[in-house]
């Protein structure tokens, strides 16, 4: 019998369900009388006291029960109101900040405890599975986003958040994070870019002569198969050597250890997955696609710019996204060899047992990976070729 | 047999490195000429090549039951209300950089092989996941209808037909799984688990070429060694039960 409600959602009722038992029993958040000192934690009850208890234990008992009343519109709701938590969860934070830093040791920071990870980390998924059902577009996805981060801006600018050992950390190093921020950005981006341009010339090479194609696809696979720490320094020793027969490539900032063996190291990363997806894209246009240009009397050249390339465009980019994601990635290790970005407070801060530091540059690097795969995804999906449009019935 | 004959031959060379690499004491003489000692000293190469394959063994084994576990439950009619979200955080979660899942590791759980291997297991467990749903999603309904047909149950189904055709997708998902956890494995030398990465990481903080090498050489090798193994067991794979499964 069809009816007006849908179905009610076991899965949000599921992670509803385990984000109230962890919020419970994990940390909330800790209070550290220095850096390197462990903290004390404290519970959801006693970091943000019973107002705040009461608010997110009932707010999830809402949320399991929009997800099974019979309802018609209960994505929507759902939507709304967990974009609401979303945006405004930090204050949790700012309460438990305010209620148990100690006011008289400038050294006292807080951090974030288990709880409030899981919380959040459950929220976020409850959100994905709604928007997943409310089919909301790349759009609305954004919007989403933005209304989020926007809650997080506002707060962090009104200085609630200052104490937290995050914030700490970098509030005492702006500088640093910020050359760690483009040194990352050149690096990773730096190799995405060249290596496109090698791969687009290389698959260009492998389209004309098929002897190529067998050779081109064992090398770059062979290179990803290389682990990144052994790829970072096999590069070492041949580099050190070649500048030192070359008094020239010294001067040009190329040494051993740095940025060189670590650009060398990328661009031989992304080719794998740049030179795969741009020839797939290249060449598994459709047959009738091609003989319909031919046909029409188009070059060789103008199938190429024409028909081509614009078919192929969103699976090239597909390929660039899978590229930018690991080299964001990749880059951090690349801190190692003294190459720069988060990877350096990384490993800085696991060389002092500064887990804020660790955290401080292991964040931006996975923000860094996600904002590339949203912005070259958004990307490819608004340059895909609408039949409808190419094609007016 | 003749399928065998590279990762054997790649055994072989991981083997004889790591065992005679005091036989090549002249030749990283050369690269590294002033300091004393050439060769990593501090645990023979022996403890660490196994220490490594240890780790990245029991890490596959776990994230391959719990990932094909979790496909399985997610493509069956009691589970399929999940599918939706446990594919999306199969493909969001490869987004994180397997070095910063590492990282976080730390705060958590503190330094050493546990949370190496917690990590590892994590991250190990999103490639196997996604190629079980794309495998078992990806059968023809045609095909599982016919077994049914046939009187099979439920269960027979799953594992006389889903199983063996999904298993090729499934084991490509494991070979990428198992070739990053190799590398991962190697910079979790860097929050304290005895790996091939140790070498590379204090020649790093010593300045000295010659540990770097070696560490990189081994870590290299293993990683070519296991990528053949696990191409001549596809290539087993396609031969041997592929057609006993859907003879045409």
């Amino acid at each position: 019998m069809p009816s007006l409600d849908e179905p009610p959602n076991r899965v949000i009722t599921v992670l509803g369900l385990l984000a109230l038992v962890l919020v419970w029993v994990l940390d909330l958040g800790t209070v550290q009388p220095n850096r390197i000192v462990p903290g004390t934690g404290y519970g959801l009850f006693a970091a943000a006291g019973w107002l705040g208890a009461v608010t997110v234990s009932a707010g999830l008992c809402v949320l399991m029960a929009l997800a099974v009343l019979p309802l018609r519109r209960r994505y929507t709701l759902l939507g709304i109101l967990l974009t609401l938590a979303l945006a405004a969860l930090p204050d949790l934070l700012v309460i438990f900040t305010s209620a148990h830093l100690p006011k008289d040791s400038p050294y006292a920071r807080t951090a974030v405890g288990a709880g409030f990870w899981s919380l959040l980390f459950l929220l976020v998924l409850m959100l994905i599975e709604v928007v997943g059902r409310l089919r909301i577009g790349r759009r609305g996805q954004l919007g989403i986003l933005v209304v989020i981060l926007a809650g997080w801006a506002l707060l962090i600018r009104q200085g609630g958040l200052d104490s937290l050992s995050l914030m700490r950390e970098f509030s005492n190093r702006p500088d640093q994070f910020l050359q760690a921020l483009w040194a990352h950005l050149a690096l990773a981006l730096g190799a995405v870019a060249i290596s496109f341009v090698l791969a687009f010339a290389l698959v260009l090479k492998m389209m004309r002569s098929e002897a190529w194609r067998r050779p081109v696809f064992g090398v770059v696979s062979f290179l990803q198969t290389i682990p990144s720490l052994a790829l970072f320094g096999l590069l070492i020793a041949p580099l050190s050597a070649l500048t030192a027969a070359f008094p020239l490539l010294q001067s040009l900032g190329i040494r051993g250890i740095g940025w060189a063996p670590a650009l060398l190291a990328l661009i031989a990363y992304s080719l794998l997955p740049m030179v795969r997806n741009t020839f797939v894209a290249l060449t598994e246009v459709p047959e009738a696609v091609i003989d319909a240009g031919r046909g029409m009397g188009m070059t060789e050249r103008q199938l190429f710019l024409q028909a081509r390339l614009p078919l192929a465009i969103p699976v090239i980019i597909e390929g660039v996204r899978i590229t930018a994601i690991q080299a964001m990635g990749l880059t951090a290790v690349a801190a190692l060899i003294g190459a720069g970005g988060f990877g350096t407070f990384i490993f800085q801060g696991l060389g002092q047992a500064a887990m804020d530091l660790v955290m401080l540059g292991a964040l931006p690097t996975i923000g860094l990976a996600i904002a590339a795969d949203v912005v070259l995804s958004t990307l490819a999906n608004a340059l895909q070729p609408r039949p409808a449009a190419a094609l007016p019935q | 047999m003749r399928i065998w004959r590279t990762p054997v031959l790649w055994l072989a060379v991981l083997l004889a490195l790591t065992l005679g690499m005091d036989g090549l004491e002249p030749l990283f003489r050369l690269i590294q000429p002033d300091t004393q000692s050439v060769i990593y000293q501090r645990e023979t190469f022996l403890f660490l090549l196994g220490n490594h394959v240890l780790l990245v063994l029991i890490s596959a084994t776990i994230g391959t039951f719990a990932a094909v576990a979790g496909g399985i439950f997610a493509t069956r009619p009691s589970g399929r209300d999940f599918l939706p979200l446990v594919s999306q955080i199969a493909s969001i979660g490869q987004t994180f950089p397997p070095v910063a899942v590492l990282a976080l590791a730390v705060p958590v759980l503190g330094f050493g092989e546990g949370p190496t291997l917690v990590a590892l297991v994590l991250y190990g467990l999103l490639p196997v996941l996604r190629n079980t749903l794309a495998g078992l999603d990806g059968i023809d309904p045609a095909v599982t209808e016919a077994a049914r047909g046939m009187g099979m149950s439920a269960r027979q189904v799953l594992f006389q037909v889903e199983i063996p055709l999904a298993g090729r997708v499934i084991l490509a998902g494991i070979r990428t799984s198992v070739t990053i956890n190799i590398a991962t494995a190697a910079i979790g030398s860097t929050i304290g688990a005895r790996t091939l990465g140790d070498p590379v990481i204090a020649g790093l903080v010593n300045g000295n070429t010659a540990y770097v090498l070696q560490g990189a050489l081994l870590i290299g090798l293993l990683a070519l060694m296991t990528d053949s193994l696990f191409e001549a067991l596809e290539k087993l794979w396609a031969r041997r039960l592929a057609p006993t499964v859907s003879p045409a």
